[in-house]
């Protein structure tokens, strides 16, 4: 447990510390975009922030997001090349998985992977994000989450 | 190796922590360990106002127009004054906006710009301001969310670059204690317990008091920011209710009361 303590948190410290875009953080920020943007034709809105930073192969990152019943949310995620694939899921706050619709697309040439999870909440309040790179090597990510 | 002392091992190891770890990566559910280690940051972790009036506007059709408040008296003498106000600004635009005023977006506009320029961030946002602008008088709502998220962020990357950081923090409280006076406003007239459940986020307030708490002692001993913790923790514990209960309708005039008292606070003239 200590190790996937320690994984966590320094996965989180090595999402934080990422001051200024390198070129794999912009490439991961770009799929993001690719994939997001998709969401908007269906009348989602895009937050303009995102949490960009480092993602270790077989890693999870977590991250808290609130979320208000009522209204539907898309969770996406891209990665620079290096990584291959990546997952999302959703939990509540007591840390029960929910029931999410996935959507997962590989890396492709010189396009990152990319991953998105659509859900519905019944209940308003925190909610948890665990992004996951299945396949792959070190890599940028960078998330963020569209709602309607 | 016998079998006996192969099984001795097996328990060794996992004595020492093999079946923690495992239970760990379940893929299932999260450990407490893993929940307090969680990431939160207000790129992400903050929701925008207009997320919360998204899910106001499913339930009902509220006067939004009603939410509007007297314009502020911009001669603010302290920076986290300053802050706070801007940040209660952005949600001011996110309310003009679903009441679709182009007119009142803009003067909003003008107002963020004005507060940005006394917090010298104002060139980052001038551009953003023509955007809003143009929007407003196209009547493009959608977009013009997105825009005062954009500016938000802009003025908010503009103080962490000039060491400002604590007034982010501010600007998120800021934006947060307007938006709960609004909401709680229509929620108190419009009770009913299934509305209500929108304003539960103990866990949003924890994490907005968790940053005063991180602020520098310069800036918390400001009594503003001081009176702002306060209020909040009474605040906390009134959004903070069972997941499969509501706010009794009791409270929500508590939370509309406190966000009231604490914006007029904020927005009043320093002495």
């Amino acid at each position: 447990m200590r190790t996937a303590i320690l994984s966590l948190l320094f996965g989180a410290l090595l999402a934080g510390a990422a001051p200024g875009a390198t070129d794999d953080e912009a490439a991961a920020r770009k799929t993001l975009m690719a994939l997001a943007g998709a969401f908007s034709n269906d009348g989602f809105k895009l937050r303009d922030g995102n949490w960009t930073g480092a993602i270790q192969p077989k890693a999870s990152l977590l991250v808290q997001v609130h979320l208000y019943a009522g209204n539907q949310y898309w969770f996406s995620a891209g990665a620079s090349r290096q990584a291959k694939k990546l997952s999302l899921s959703v939990f509540d706050e007591t840390g029960a998985l929910m029931k999410s619709e996935p959507y997962q697309e590989e890396a492709k040439g010189d396009d990152g992977p990319k991953a998105a999870a659509g859900f519905a909440p019944a209940v308003s309040g925190a909610y948890f994000v665990r992004i996951q790179e299945t396949k792959g090597d070190a890599a940028s990510f960078s998330f963020s989450y569209s709602y309607k | 190796m016998d079998g006996a002392m192969f099984i001795r091992i097996l328990a060794a190891v996992l004595a020492i922590g093999v079946l923690p770890a495992a239970r760990a990566a379940s893929d299932s559910r999260l450990t407490p360990e893993q929940i307090a280690a969680a990431t939160r940051v207000d790129s992400v972790t903050v929701p925008t106002p207009g997320e919360l009036f998204a899910a106001i506007n499913k339930i009902g059709k509220p006067n939004w127009q009603g939410q509007y408040r007297k314009p502020l008296d911009m001669a603010f003498s302290s920076r986290p004054q300053i802050a706070l106000n801007l940040g209660g600004l952005v949600a001011d635009g996110y309310i003009a906006v679903e009441a679709e005023d182009s007119q009142q977006v803009k003067n909003i506009g003008k107002d963020i710009e004005t507060l940005a320029k006394g917090l010298g961030v104002s060139q980052n946002i001038l551009s953003r301001g023509g955007s809003i602008t143009e929007f407003a008088e196209n009547n493009e709502w959608s977009a013009l969310r997105e825009e005062l998220e954009a500016t938000q962020n802009e003025v908010k990357m503009a103080m962490e670059e000039q060491h400002d950081d604590d007034l982010v923090a501010l600007v998120s409280l800021g934006g947060w204690i307007r938006g709960a006076e609004a909401v709680s406003s229509w929620i108190a007239k419009n009770y009913t317990p299934e509305n209500a459940k929108l304003l539960r986020q103990p866990a949003l307030v924890a994490y907005l008091r968790g940053k005063i708490g991180a602020l520098s002692g310069k800036v918390r001993d400001d009594p503003l920011v001081g009176k702002v913790n306060r209020e909040l923790e009474r605040m906390e514990s009134l959004v903070s209710f069972p997941r499969d209960k509501s706010a009794a309708l009791g409270d929500v005039k508590k939370l509309n009361d406190a966000a009231s008292a604490l914006e007029k606070d904020i927005a009043g003239k320093k002495e």
